[in-house]
């Protein structure tokens, strides 16, 4: 008995330890193929998504396919966007260690990891609370101690901590609630993906100059950063 | 065979083919609101699928089932009966297997597609196995047995438009399943009966239950009303089923509305109840009281109308929930017209939710009509200062889940009639999403364009003014030159809201992009290209088809060309592409793996009879050739009744009950008739001589008699139906009956030909009728025909 125990151990811990390279591989692959070499240049951002183990934020049976180039399903109609698209995200907010960001759509907790790697302090609400509840416990048992996940809606913003100095709204509807656009502070960025996740999505950056608030659609982005041919 | 005997026969064949026509239905309304509407064909196709396998298989096994009949016709039908409640019972496994949003990312839904495919098969397969083995045994009755057979069948079809008021679509397998239980009992023979008490009483066991407490269906997550019962403390407050669909009221703390907001918008977006027809958006139940002075509409370019004037009288099309009536109301408009079809969420805004809204329908200047936008347009000569389409399209794209769904509202013939009822300031107004790449508000502007130039002599561009916000455009089409004050008051309003004009007289580009950046100026140049008198090139060379819809064609949310589906895919990657237009593109895979499943299951197996002697092009040609032509006409007179009953199902219903009644006795009466060459050939020309009156005159007729209450018009529809579907019975009995005196073998090929056909006639015509319009399938259909009739005219010469 203790033998065969023995032998699926030394079957069992080899391969564990092969996936983990494997990803790690995968993790460097995708961050120079999918992401630098599309122009994402922030060293901060591309750091962050080099250490952040994106396999860990995707359901468990599609693991394999955690760093392919595009999103993928994670349950309740909801998806973990592309890689490209969270570094892009990120990059356009410019975030700094000192910031504080609050997101809207936790999701998995995906894009939260990447900003907790960053910036000093992430607010990250999640409607649904399943997926709330899931991404509460991955963050903590991943230690991202600056990050908190609120479960609950996103309408409101997070008041208490505001103003921010962006806010990333990965989960986007149909009206940019006023309060989220009260709680930016003066000068701040919001980002926001318009379109459907599974269709080409143009990132959308609201900014605030005091009373005057502008758009501007940015290159949609899905596989490739779309130029005119 | 007794007497008695002989009576059951005919109620079980009855009971059975009713069963199967209800069933089809039943699936396409299911499909509807576990997925979309767009499998409907799907349905028809493994349906004619089971047809066509089961003459194989009698073909093949024809004295091993004539052996057993005793025993094989009762189970068959029981086990019909039995798989189609079956399903329900399964349904996660057989409808959650599988969702169409994603078979371009994951390759093992293309195996649920499959397995989607063969549940629904076998119910198919196993009734018309029955019915096939009925035919062979009892041969001498077939000329009653075939009328027991399409009668049933045609009351099928109206029966299952009352099923839909009484049951909920989860219900409705297992309640239809009844009919074949009770078929497959009547047929038990007698020596039987008392060993067969508890495995008859058993099979009822499951329909039962599952009438009572029907499952969960699996509804897509991807569809919108998933989406909102994923919200906090969401629940459904109220269901209703009917013919309309299954309208589902949700409510939750988090539901908010507000298309398109204003950045500038500082007040809360209130929350509302949402109303959701077989699980897709239909509108929300916006809050309103009869003090309101403000709405949140005016902080969203659907004010641009408001700002041009103030309309006394307004006409509201599809108007849905009353989202566009609350906020006329509250602008002060006199005379509002609400027109919409579904009246079942009419009478829930008039009753269960009259509180919610202050009774805003039965406020005085509320005028709710329950009728399809288009018939209201025909029968109306009122004059408007305002008629507002809905709005186009939906945040973030249905990724063409709409594409093959027939907009007769946005056609041209629509909007020429709307045009009429305008009076002398008259505007129509329409509101778009924002998509990328562009084709919603291309389509729409081009469409407004051709139309101001079908009916106007002066130049468009003083009659247009379009003013874009972060995610929608709004355009409207004025009767009368837009004034120097009317533009100043847009740009104004486009100041305060924060939102850029893209159309006004005299406007500058500068002016397009004051607070609202696009990516590049491509939307921009191809409003210019529309607005230019040359469109018609830029039509040809932009990438998605964005020629306005007509009557012939309405598929408005079709934008994709299929020779450019390379070009596409280049561009926005291999799996981006089929997300921009998925509807049809599943059309177009099921039509390949339905082909492919014909091929396998109805015509490959015929081989091991093997395909000996004379009459082998007569064969192909003649039976291919009815087989085509017969679906062809059916599949469009079910797409051009849509517009007639503004229902699917009611169509639906109507087409195949029609059809089958009068093609069955019209197969009746062949058998009197002599089966030589001469009498098909006078029979086809007769059939062509139909089709081409189709051609030439079931529009308008329709359209003469489309304000008609139901019942006539179900009567009228059949009128209209049976002289040609008289005929079309014909040519197959009489074809077989031709083959059977020259060479026997041949007869399994013409049903394996003929059912392969229809198979895949059913998903062709769709196709056809999406890249060349309604005209070509019914010419096509006379086509086939033609080619039938050439067949036995040489036939004749030669003889």
């Amino acid at each position: 008995m203790k033998s065969a125990a023995v032998l699926i151990l030394l079957f069992i811990i080899p391969t564990q330890v092969g996936y983990a390279q494997n990803f790690e591989r995968k993790r460097e692959n995708m961050v120079r193929q999918q992401i630098q070499n599309r122009g994402i240049d922030h060293q901060a951002t591309l750091r962050a998504m080099k250490n952040v183990e994106r396999h860990l934020f995707v359901p468990r049976g599609q693991q394999r396919r955690a760093y392919d180039d595009g999103p993928m399903p994670i349950g309740y109609g909801q998806t973990i966007s592309q890689p490209y698209i969270v570094a892009y995200m990120t990059q356009l907010v410019n975030p700094g260690p000192e910031d504080r960001v609050l997101e809207i759509g936790a999701g998995s907790g995906y894009q939260a990891a990447v900003l907790a790697e960053i910036v000093d302090r992430v607010y990250t609400i999640e409607i649904i609370p399943e997926l709330g509840n899931q991404a509460k416990q991955l963050l903590e048992s991943l230690n991202y101690e600056n990050v908190e996940v609120i479960v609950g809606d996103g309408y409101f913003g997070h008041e208490e901590q505001a103003p921010y100095d962006a806010i990333v709204v990965t989960a986007a509807a149909e009206y940019i609630p006023p309060p989220l656009i009260a709680q930016l502070k003066d000068g701040g960025k919001m980002v926001i993906p318009v379109g459907s996740p599974f269709l080409v999505q143009t990132l959308m950056l609201v900014e605030k100059h005091g009373d005057k608030i502008t758009t501007t659609n940015l290159m949609p982005v899905r596989f490739v950063p779309f130029t005119r041919r | 065979m007794t007497k008695d005997m002989t009576k059951r026969i005919y109620l079980s064949v009855g009971l059975l083919s009713a069963s199967i026509l209800a069933f089809q239905l039943t699936l396409m309304q299911l499909l509807s609101v576990i997925q979309w509407s767009h499998f409907a064909y799907m349905v028809i196709s493994v349906a004619l699928l089971g047809f066509g396998a089961s003459g194989t298989l009698l073909a093949l096994a024809r004295n091993w089932f004539i052996k057993y009949i005793k025993i094989a016709l009762p189970s068959l039908m029981i086990l019909s009966g039995a798989s189609m409640s079956l399903i329900m019972l399964i349904s996660s496994t057989v409808f959650g297997s599988f969702d169409s949003y994603l078979l371009f990312v994951d390759r093992s839904q293309i195996l649920g597609l499959l397995v989607t495919y063969f549940a629904f098969f076998i119910p198919f397969l196993m009734g018309a196995l029955a019915i096939g083995l009925v035919y062979i045994h009892y041969v001498e009755k077939i000329g009653s047995l075939y009328f027991a057979d399409l009668m049933g069948s045609g009351l099928g079809g109206l029966l299952m438009l009352l099923l839909l008021w009484v049951f909920y679509p989860a219900q409705l397998p297992s309640a239809i399943s009844l009919m074949p239980l009770v078929g497959g009992i009547l047929l038990i023979p007698k020596e039987m009966m008392l060993k067969s008490v508890a495995p008859v009483l058993a099979v009822f066991i499951l329909p039962i239950i599952l009438i009572v407490t029907p499952p969960t269906l699996p509804v897509s997550e991807y569809k919108s009303l998933s989406g909102a019962l994923n919200l906090p403390d969401a629940e459904i407050v109220k269901e209703k089923s009917s013919p309309y669909g299954q309208l589902s009221v949700v409510r939750s703390p988090a539901l908010r509305y507000a298309p398109g907001l204003s950045l500038t918008y500082q007040g809360i977006v209130p929350v509302r109840d949402v109303i959701f027809n077989n699980g897709n958006w239909f509108g929300p139940v916006v809050e309103w009281t009869a003090t309101d002075t403000s709405h949140f509409l005016d902080y969203t370019t659907n004010a641009l109308p408001y700002v041009i004037s103030k309309p006394g009288n307004i006409l509201l099309l599809d108007s849905g929930t009353g989202l566009f009536a609350a906020h006329a109301l509250t602008r002060g408009v006199d005379n509002i017209t609400a027109v919409e079809q579904n009246r079942i969420a009419t009478d829930l805004l008039k009753k269960d939710l009259a509180e919610m809204i202050d009774s805003m329908y039965h406020h005085d200047a509320m005028n709710p009509v329950n009728l399809h936008s288009r018939s209201y347009l025909l029968k109306d000569d009122n004059l408007y200062d305002l008629i507002i389409l809905p709005t186009s399209e939906t945040f973030g794209g249905t990724s063409g889940i709409n594409a093959l769904e027939e907009q007769y509202i946005l056609t041209l013939q629509a909007l020429d009639e709307m045009w009429k009822r305008l009076s002398e300031n008259g505007m129509i107004s329409v509101t778009s999403w924002m998509d990328y790449p562009s084709r919603n508000p291309l389509k729409l502007l081009a469409t407004l364009v051709e139309t101001h130039e079908r009916n106007s002599t002066l130049p468009v561009e003083k009659h247009i003014a379009a003013i874009r916000g972060w995610g929608t455009v709004t355009f409207v089409l004025k009767k009368s030159p837009l004034s120097q004050s009317e533009t100043e008051k847009i740009r104004n309003f486009c100041n305060r809201m924060f939102f850029d004009p893209v159309l006004l007289p005299g406007i500058d580009s500068s002016e397009r992009w004051v607070y609202n950046q696009l990516q590049d100026d491509d939307f921009f140049v191809s409003v210019d290209r529309i607005m230019a008198e040359d469109r018609s090139i830029f039509y040809r060379e932009y990438d998605f088809n964005i020629r306005p819809s007509t009557d012939n064609r309405p598929y408005f949310s079709q934008f994709l060309k299929l020779r450019r589906y390379n070009k596409m895919q280049e561009f926005f990657g291999q799996s981006t592409v089929p997300f921009l237009e998925i509807g049809y593109l599943v059309v177009l895979i099921t039509f390949l793996q339905i082909t492919a499943a014909a091929v396998i299951l109805i015509i490959l197996p015929l081989f091991v009879i093997g395909w000996k002697g004379g009459g082998r092009s007569y064969t192909i040609l003649h039976f291919s050739g009815i087989g085509l032509g017969f679906m062809f006409i059916e599949i469009t007179l079910i797409q051009q009744f849509i517009l007639y009953f503004g229902n699917p199902i009611y169509a639906a219903a109507a087409v195949l009950s029609g059809m089958l009644i009068c093609s069955g006795a019209g197969s009746l009466v062949s058998s009197r008739f002599n089966d030589d060459s001469s009498v098909i050939v006078r029979v086809l020309a007769l059939i062509i001589i139909f089709i081409t009156l189709y051609i030439l005159f079931l529009t308008p007729l329709l359209r003469l008699t489309i304000n008609f209450p139901l019942l006539p018009k179900i009567f009228l529809s059949i009128a209209f139906i049976s002289p040609a579907a008289f005929f079309m019975g014909m040519p197959f009995p009489l074809g077989l009956r031709k083959l059977s005196r020259q060479n026997n073998t041949l007869i399994p090929w013409a049903w394996g030909i003929n059912g392969c056909l229809s198979v895949i006639s059913t998903a062709l015509a769709t196709i056809v009728a999406v890249e060349a319009g309604f005209l070509w399938v019914m010419m096509i259909a006379a086509l086939a025909y033609g080619l039938t009739l050439i067949a036995n005219f040489q036939k004749t010469e030669r003889s």
